[in-house]
C-alpha cells in the first residue's frame, strides 16, 4: 500500500493516466450496466421506504413500488406513541447490547493487540495462535454448549448449585452480554494495525516517563482510529443485526428481546395474521431496522474505507 | 554462537533497549513479560470458559443421546453421525453445498465485474458504491421476513408485478426450483457488499503504471485483465472465494425464515437443521454432531486456502 501510494506521488506528472479505463468497454454500455444494477441492489430498499409511508389502500393498489400521494406517517408514529410499546424497548435493549459489545471487545482487542505488536516474553507467540485458532471454528458450533452453559449456570435463574432445577440465564439479560467479548478477529485486526505505526512514538513517550497505560491511551489510540472505526462499524451492524443467538437464548422474554429478533417476530404477525391491510406497518418496522447501521456507515465511509483497504491488501 | 554473541552483529536481541547494563534489560524484559501476562490472563480465563469449554462441550454432547434437560444422560458412540447418512440429511448437506456453490459463483462474478467498473471513472461513483455496500448492512433476518411479502403467493409484490406485465402468477412457495432461487438471490444481495469493497481495494493497489506499460507492448483490454489485473489481485480473489463458501455453507435467516426449509426439505440446510434438531426435536447429541461435521467441513475449505495461498 505504502510503495502504492509513493510511486504514484513519484510518477504525478501523468494524472491523466490514474483514473483512465483500462479496459475498452463500451462507456454508455458499463455506465448502463451499473444503473441498472445499482437499482436491483437498491430496489427492496426503495420498496420498504416507499411503502412505509403508504396508506394502505395505495400499497393494496400498487405493483411495482407504492407511491405515496401525501407524506404519511402514522405508520412511523403508531411504534412511538402508546405508552410502555415493544418497539422502543427492544430499540433501547439492541443499543445496550450495541455499546457493550463496542466498548468491551474493543478495549480487549486494543489491550491484546498492544500486548502481541510491542511486547516481547515468552509464550506470547503461542497464546497468540491459540486465539487465532478460534476463528477456524464456525459459531455454531459455540452457539448450542454455550445455551447449555447459560442455562445450566450453577445458583442462576433458580438453578441449585449444581446448576440443576432453573432456567439459568435463560431468557435473561446475561445470556445477551456474557458470550462473544473476546473476539479474535479483532485482535489481530488490532495487531496489525499496531505494527503498522512506527515504534518511535512510544520510545520517546517513554523516554518522557510514561506508562504502558499512558502510551497505548495518548499515543496509540489517536493512531488507531482507522481500525477502530472498522471495529465499531463492525460490531454495530453485527450486534444490531443478531438475530440467532437471541433467538436461542431469549425467545421466550420479549421484554428483553433485541430489534432483530423482536422486528423479525413482529413483520411475521402482521404478514401472517392481518393479512395485506398490515403491510405498511411490516415494512416501516423494516425500515426502522435498517436505517441506524446504514447512517453509521454514512458517516464513517472514509474512514471506514480506509481501514478495510489497510486490512485488505495487507491480508 | 557464543563466540559472536558479545559482538553487535547479534541480531538475536530484538529490544529496541541497546546499550544498557545488564540489570536494566533484564528488568525491561520481565516488565513485559509481566505486563503482558496481567492483560493476557483474564483474556485467556475468558477465552477458557466461552471459547475452549464449548467446543470440548459440543464434542462430548455429539456422542451421547442428551435432549437437552435430562441428568440421564447415555453414549451412543457414533450413531449421531451415522444419522448423517440417513435420509433426510444427505439431500440437507448436498442443499448446503448447492447454495454455497452458487452463491459462490454469482457473488464473486458480479462483484468483481462490478468493482472494475467501480474503479473506473463513472457517473455518481460514490453513490453506487455505497448502494452495492448498503445491502450488507442490514438485518438477514428482519428482510428475509420481509422477502415473504414479496413471494406471497397472494397479494405478494412478485405476483403483482407479473400480473400486470400480462404473466399468470406462480405460487412461488411451493416451488422447490423458485425457492432456491429466491434463497440464492437473496444471500448473494445481502453478501455482495464485502467482496465488492475488498475487489476494490485491491484494485486500487494495482499500479496503473503496469496497464501503461502493457499497453505499450501492445496488450489489448482483455489481456490486460487477465494478464495484469487477476494475477495481481489473486490472493483477494482467493480470500473472497474462501469467505465466500465458509458464509455460503452458514446460511441460516432465509431459509429459516423464508421457507422454513421445505418444500420437503428441498431448501434445507445445515444449519436450520441444527437449530431444530437441538430445539425443536430436542435431540442435542445429533445437533452436536451436525456442528462437528460443518466445522470439518469448513476446516478443510480452510486448510485448502492456506496451501493455495502459500503456494502463490
Amino acid at each position: 500500500m505504502l510503495g502504492a501510494n509513493k510511486l504514484s506521488a513519484k510518477t504525478g506528472q501523468m494524472p491523466a493516466a490514474k483514473n483512465k479505463p483500462p479496459f475498452k468497454f463500451s462507456r454508455v454500455f458499463l455506465q448502463l450496466f451499473l444503473v441498472i444494477g445499482s437499482f436491483v441492489m437498491a430496489y427492496p430498499l426503495l420498496y420498504m421506504v416507499l411503502a412505509s409511508f403508504s396508506t394502505q389502500k395505495i400499497y393494496a393498489q400498487s405493483t411495482w413500488v407504492p407511491i405515496p400521494d401525501s407524506f404519511y406517517t402514522n405508520n412511523y408514529s403508531r411504534f412511538f406513541s402508546a405508552a410502555g410499546n415493544e418497539v422502543g424497548t427492544w430499540i433501547i435493549n439492541t443499543m445496550i447490547r450495541v455499546g457493550w459489545y463496542i466498548i468491551v471487545p474493543g478495549t480487549v482487542a486494543v489491550l491484546a493487540g498492544y500486548v502481541f505488536a510491542r511486547l516481547h516474553f515468552r509464550g506470547r507467540d503461542t497464546v497468540f495462535i491459540v486465539l487465532l485458532s478460534s476463528m477456524m471454528v464456525p459459531p455454531i458450533v459455540f452457539l448450542i454448549p454455550t445455551y447449555i452453559m447459560m442455562a445450566r449456570t450453577p445458583l442462576a435463574g433458580g438453578n441449585n448449585i449444581t446448576g440443576q432445577g432453573g432456567h439459568g440465564f435463560v431468557n435473561e439479560w446475561p445470556a445477551l452480554l456474557l458470550p462473544g467479548l473476546v473476539n479474535a478477529f479483532y485482535i489481530f485486526f488490532m495487531r496489525q494495525s499496531y505494527q503498522s505505526i512506527p515504534g518511535d512514538f512510544e520510545e520517546a513517550a517513554r523516554v518522557d516517563g510514561a506508562s504502558t497505560a499512558q502510551v497505548i491511551v495518548r499515543i496509540y489510540l489517536p493512531m488507531l482510529k482507522a481500525a477502530l472505526t472498522v471495529l465499531v462499524i463492525f460490531q454495530f451492524v453485527a450486534i444490531w443485526n443478531d438475530y440467532l443467538w437471541p433467538l436461542i437464548a431469549v425467545s421466550g422474554n420479549r421484554g428483553i428481546y433485541p430489534v432483530a429478533l423482536g422486528f423479525q417476530k413482529l413483520i411475521q404477525f402482521y404478514t401472517q395474521t392481518n393479512s395485506a391491510t398490515s403491510y405498511p406497518a411490516a415494512f416501516t418496522l423494516s425500515v426502522l431496522a435498517t436505517i441506524p447501521p446504514i447512517v453509521l456507515f454514512l458517516f464513517l465511509q472514509r474512514y471506514f474505507i480506509q481501514g478495510v483497504q489497510g486490512f485488505g491488501l495487507k491480508g | 554462537m557464543s563466540i559472536t554473541a558479545k559482538q553487535p552483529v547479534s541480531i538475536k536481541e530484538e529490544k529496541p533497549e541497546k546499550v544498557v547494563s545488564g540489570w536494566k534489560t533484564w528488568h525491561y524484559r520481565h516488565r513485559q513479560a509481566f505486563e503482558g501476562w496481567i492483560i493476557l490472563v483474564p483474556i485467556l480465563v475468558y477465552f477458557f470458559i466461552f471459547n475452549i469449554v464449548p467446543v470440548l462441550l459440543n464434542f462430548f454432547v455429539s456422542f451421547t443421546n442428551w435432549n437437552g434437560v435430562s441428568t440421564d444422560i447415555k453414549f451412543v458412540g457414533i450413531d449421531n453421525y451415522l444419522q448423517y447418512f440417513k435420509e433426510p440429511y444427505p439431500l440437507i448437506i448436498f442443499n448446503t453445498a448447492l447454495f454455497a456453490f452458487f452463491i459462490l459463483i454469482v457473488q464473486t462474478t458480479v462483484a468483481f465485474f462490478v468493482a472494475l467498473l467501480l474503479n473506473q471513472k463513472v457517473f455518481a461513483r460514490g453513490l453506487h458504491r455505497a448502494l452495492w455496500y448498503i445491502p450488507t448492512l442490514t438485518s438477514a433476518a428482519v428482510v428475509a421476513q420481509i422477502v415473504v411479502i414479496f413471494i406471497a403467493p397472494y397479494g405478494g409484490v412478485f405476483n403483482a408485478i407479473l400480473k400486470s406485465v400480462g404473466i399468470s402468477p406462480i405460487i412461488w412457495t411451493t416451488d422447490p426450483f423458485w425457492m432456491r432461487v429466491v434463497i440464492v438471490l437473496f444471500s448473494v444481495w445481502r453478501g455482495m457488499g464485502g467482496p465488492v469493497v475488498l475487489f476494490l481495494a485491491a484494485l486500487q493497489g494495482v499500479h496503473p503504471e503496469l496497464y501503461e506499460a502493457a499497453k505499450v507492448d501492445g496488450a489489448n483490454g482483455r489481456k490486460l485483465l487477465w494478464y495484469i489485473t487477476v494475477p495481481l489481485i489473486r490472493p483477494m480473489i482467493l480470500f473472497v472465494t474462501v469467505t465466500s463458501i465458509i458464509g455460503g455453507f452458514q446460511i441460516f435467516e432465509a431459509v429459516f425464515l423464508i421457507t422454513k426449509g421445505g418444500p420437503f426439505n428441498q431448501t434445507n440446510v445445515m444449519l436450520v437443521q441444527i437449530y431444530s434438531d437441538a430445539f425443536t426435536n430436542n435431540n442435542f447429541g445429533v445437533a452436536g454432531a451436525g456442528a462437528m461435521i460443518m466445522m470439518l467441513i469448513l476446516l478443510w475449505f480452510s486448510l485448502i486456502s492456506m496451501r493455495l495461498l502459500r503456494q502463490g
